[in-house]
């Protein structure tokens, strides 16, 4: 999906000229080029980038099961008739038995390929976390979850990462600060300042005839300078991504270590991410968006549908992971969910919405190699501390991982900008 | 319950092929497993081309390219009109808009509320090679099997044609606010085979009637019951799918007034309303070895024990006449056709119109589009991309062979028709869709360079039509204007394409061309 060739907006004349563009811009450095990869653009590493990460955020919309990818086998609840008879992984050791992390929890078989991330000591994982709303409601939950202020009236309609943005100054330039690898921009990042939807960011050239480009541009950088926000605000964002991005070759983009990214959209959505981070041009937050996980028919935890899903964010990650090896040091991924889903599951081998979820959390300061968990007596599925006895609990809030990182990752100690009304209690899952 | 009664009824199930579930298990039919069940991809849309057009509707339309440049007197535009021709249009144009002014604001509305009385044959025999448009789903899984983007793309470049094309345009904004009401995902499974009766037997036809009898169309929807899982809701574990999004997203809304007891409750009075498989692929059927025939209790109305079919309709029509249900439906109207921030008052009054006549869609309307109201009350809205792509096509009168390429771009920018995941719908705010500038700016520069195969605009035609064909005339920016919103831009960016025109004139028709993209990639073209 990196290039769509049936879009037929003048493809050919946009990629000769996009080509013509990228040599003269990386002409006047042509010695530079022998040593470095050739898809490296010349940008000018920006002054300070040692003490703040560069922070992905992957959010699994539909309400990712995580009773099913990180199984909590050593709760013997789990294997209750009542709850999961037919979708329960079995512990390690069985025929489609879960891959052991800790002795307690182990990784859905299709999320193998985390393993080594894991063991590296990069990967965490937070169970039992989530967002403390009871809402039920996939888009109630994203509000809540997305503008971070759950158990508060929705009045703060600007995301959590957008409000980060906004209070710290910018790592770079400032002119593109965060891009969401979607259509439309996802509410974490709703008011953020100098952040794009960009879908692929491989395509996005200024349109239309080369020979009147500048002064097109100019009519239009003229008249939208001059239109309300968020209209003004996203044409000035536009217009400097253009010229960021056409110094990025994504095309010719080769990962490091031999990792190889799935050909699926996610999987090339993170291979532009790590393309955009390695080139350093000022982005300081991506945001990639992976639906399809609000399985209530056939869930499909061992074959079907949950399972090609986790194949697809495990396979992906772990790619990732090993292309961004020199760069973990300066790299914070977190994967979230709006829910769990209940501890029972239903009449057509699926499950309903829940409550309280797993996450993940990558980078090379993060206390990574354990899962961060409180289960009460190592039986927080049993029926009497299940939460509205039919989901797992919400022992972890969400907001005290992502404030520790907010604050010891990206620099910032405003929290209670990020988190309004809320007192954050570290758990240690940055170092 | 009796058990040979019920072992008779699964016999009978079977002889139905209502798959069991352990078939459910078993074959595939699982909506996202891989293997015998075909799955569409956003990309493979891409790749499927639109049916050609036929030529002699192609001519009708030029013709009245010619014939509808006819001069209009600043003076004489109605600015009433012209809102209203924009509120309940895909854009302005001309001859719309002659034709509105024929008949007067009121005629105008009235007649738009009846599409039956307008004659919408031409655009009717375009769509003849789309051959899945009438098609029940056992037709066409007879006629396409596995081809599922076939009829998919069939319905999408059907409906984009209609929005620009239809005369019956408040009919096609109406279709398009209940699509995104009781929102359907085309990727899903096999919701290519439904989702044309769905948009047919349910969305169109009942667009403009009753929201109680819309509901009650949706509620046994094929693609509603496989989208929203309701066909494999069976007694024991219910699930609640589809009991959720009917109160959060199609009737009360998510502060409405429900409790999870209720969604449970809702969802086991769903229980067995599903669809045949074999031999009429996506005909409803009430299957009552699935259904959970215990009482419940629904938003404190007690149902009792035994009522089978009944349990679901009680609560559809509990549904539809619940005061929340007319609030959310009277603000999600008036937030599409009034604003974002609709004045609350407005939105009292078409609450209370739908409960004084039982949910009358066209009452509600009429309260919306009245004179006063979109004169005085009205705040600018945000054409999403298809909108946008609809209102280019229409004010230039595009010559169209192929919609093939427009529908690519809409997939692009996120707004092809049908392609929404979530059940709830496209957005309709300015958040989501401002900040995605440059897709747009590539459709106009596209359209307008000529490099959208199968869609031609002839720039310097419109523009001579218009009477500025004089380069010295100094009016091009103002006739361009004129010919793309009916005098809608603001003064200084009509006086940039002035400018812009004058300093490139010297380079041809293509100056007129870049003219023309880049008055409808300034922001005033992006309102309406």
């Amino acid at each position: 999906m990196s290039d769509d060739p049936a879009v037929g907006q003048g493809c050919k004349e946009f990629q000769e000229w996009t080509r013509r563009r990228f040599l003269k811009h990386s002409g006047a450095t042509a010695a530079a080029l022998i040593s470095l990869p050739a898809w490296l653009p010349r940008v000018v590493r920006a002054a300070d980038h040692t003490s703040t990460d560069t922070l992905v955020v992957v959010f699994l919309r539909g309400g990712m099961d995580g009773l099913s990818s990180v199984v909590p086998y050593g709760d013997p609840n789990l294997y209750s008739p009542n709850l999961r008879p037919n979708l329960a992984v079995l512990p390690p050791g069985n025929v489609d038995g879960a891959v052991d992390l800790d002795g307690f929890f182990g990784l859905a078989p299709a999320l193998a390929p985390l393993l080594p991330a894991y063991q590296s000591g990069q990967l965490a994982i937070i169970h039992a976390t989530g967002s403390p709303d009871p809402t039920r409601s996939h888009f109630d939950a994203f509000s809540f979850m997305e503008y971070g202020t759950p158990l508060q009236p929705l009045t703060l309609f600007t995301g959590w990462l957008a409000r980060h943005l906004d209070v710290v100054p910018p790592v770079g330039n400032g002119l593109l600060r965060g891009i969401a690898l979607s259509d439309l921009i996802p509410k974490t990042l709703a008011g953020a300042p100098a952040t794009l939807p960009i879908r692929d960011p491989a395509v996005f050239g200024f349109p239309g005839r080369f020979q009147t480009e500048a002064e097109r541009r100019a009519v239009l950088e003229t008249a939208y300078t001059a239109a309300n926000d968020p209209l003004a605000g996203a044409a000035e964002s536009t217009f400097a991504t253009i010229d960021l991005l056409e110094t990025i070759d994504f095309q010719n983009y080769a990962p490091s270590g031999g990792a190889v990214y799935p050909s699926n959209t996610f999987g090339q959505s993170l291979r532009s991410t790590a393309a955009l981070i390695k080139a350093e041009v000022g982005v300081e937050v991506v945001m990639v968006e992976l639906g399809g996980w609000d399985t209530h028919n056939q869930q499909g935890v061992l074959a079907g549908g949950m399972a090609s899903l986790m194949d697809v964010l495990g396979s992906t990650l772990a790619a990732f992971h090993l292309d961004m090896q020199n760069q973990m040091n300066n790299l914070t991924v977190l994967v979230m969910s709006e829910f769990g889903r209940r501890a029972d599951e239903n009449g057509s081998l699926g499950t309903d919405h829940g409550h309280g979820n797993c996450m993940f959390v990558m980078g090379g300061h993060i206390a990574g190699g354990q899962v961060i968990a409180d289960w009460t007596s190592n039986e927080l599925l049993h029926p009497d501390l299940l939460h509205e006895g039919d989901s797992l609990a919400v022992t972890i809030e969400y907001r005290d991982i992502v404030a520790e990182i907010v604050q010891n990752r990206l620099g910032n100690t405003d929290l209670a900008t990020v988190f309004p009304n809320y007192t954050p209690t570290f758990r240690g899952i940055t170092m | 319950m009796d058990v040979l009664l019920t072992e008779r009824k699964v016999k009978r199930a079977r002889a139905m092929r209502i798959p069991t579930l352990l078939e459910f298990e078993r074959s595939g039919y699982s909506r996202m497993m891989p293997g015998p069940m075909p799955m569409l991809s956003r990309e493979e849309l891409l790749d499927i081309e639109s049916p050609l057009l036929a030529p002699r509707n192609r001519h009708i339309s030029r013709r009245e390219a010619g014939r509808e440049q006819a001069p209009m007197g600043q003076g004489g535009v109605d600015p009433a009109l012209l809102s209203l021709l924009e509120r309940t249009t895909f854009g302005f144009s001309q001859s719309a808009y002659d034709d509105a002014a024929a008949m007067g604001y009121e005629a105008y509305l009235e007649s738009q509320l009846d599409p039956a009385s307008i004659d919408d044959s031409e655009i009717d025999a375009m769509l003849a090679p789309f051959d899945t448009l009438p098609m029940t789903g056992q037709e066409i899984y007879d006629t396409y099997p596995n081809m599922l983007g076939v009829p998919a793309t069939q319905l999408i470049d059907a409906t984009i044609l209609r929005g620009i094309l239809s005369k019956r345009q408040l009919l096609e904004r109406m279709v398009q606010f209940w699509t995104d009401h009781f929102n359907i995902n085309m990727l899903d499974g096999l919701v290519p085979y439904f989702k044309n009766t769905d948009d047919r037997e349910v969305i169109r036809q009942y667009a403009l009637t009753t929201f109680p009898q819309l509901l009650n169309a949706s509620a046994k929807s094929a693609a509603m019951l496989y989208y929203l899982d309701n066909y494999a809701n069976i007694v024991g574990h219910a699930q609640e799918n589809y009991a959720r999004e009917l109160m959060e997203l199609h009737t009360m809304g998510v502060n409405g007034g429900y409790t999870q007891t209720d969604v449970e409750e809702v969802a086991r009075c769903f229980t067995g309303w599903t669809i045949y498989f074999s031999p009429q692929l996506g005909e409803f059927v009430f299957y009552e070895p699935y259904h959970d025939f215990e009482a419940k209790t629904v938003l404190g109305q007690f149902i009792p024990a035994g009522g089978g079919e009944s349990d679901a309709q009680t609560v559809l029509d509990i549904l539809a006449h619940h005061p929340s249900t007319a609030e959310f439906i009277a603000r999600k109207l008036c937030t599409r056709f009034v604003g974002y921030d609709p004045p609350e008052d407005i939105v009292q009054s078409v609450k209370a119109t739908y409960l004084a006549t039982g949910g009358d869609i066209k009452a509600m309307l009429r309260v919306i589009l009245q004179r006063n109201v979109i004169t005085y009350l009205t705040t600018p809205k945000f054409k999403r991309p298809f909108h946008l792509v609809a209102s280019m096509l229409r004010a230039t009168n595009a010559d169209i062979l192929s919609i093939g390429l427009a529908r690519n771009n809409l997939v692009v920018m996120g707004h092809a028709p049908f392609l929404w995941g979530t059940p709830d719908g496209y957005p309709d705010t300015l958040e989501a869709w401002g900040s995605a500038l440059l897709l747009r700016w590539g459709f106009a520069s596209a359209l307008f360079d000529g490099t959208l195969s199968g869609i031609t605009v002839d720039a310097p035609g419109l523009l001579a039509a218009a009477g500025g064909n004089d380069p010295a005339s100094g009016t091009q920016g103002t006739d361009i204007d004129m010919i793309l919103t009916g005098g809608r831009l603001n003064p200084a960016e009509v006086s940039a394409l002035q400018q812009y025109y004058n300093d490139v004139a010297a380079q041809g028709p293509p100056a007129v061309n870049d003219t023309f993209g880049l008055a409808a990639s300034v922001p005033g073209f992006q309102w309406y």
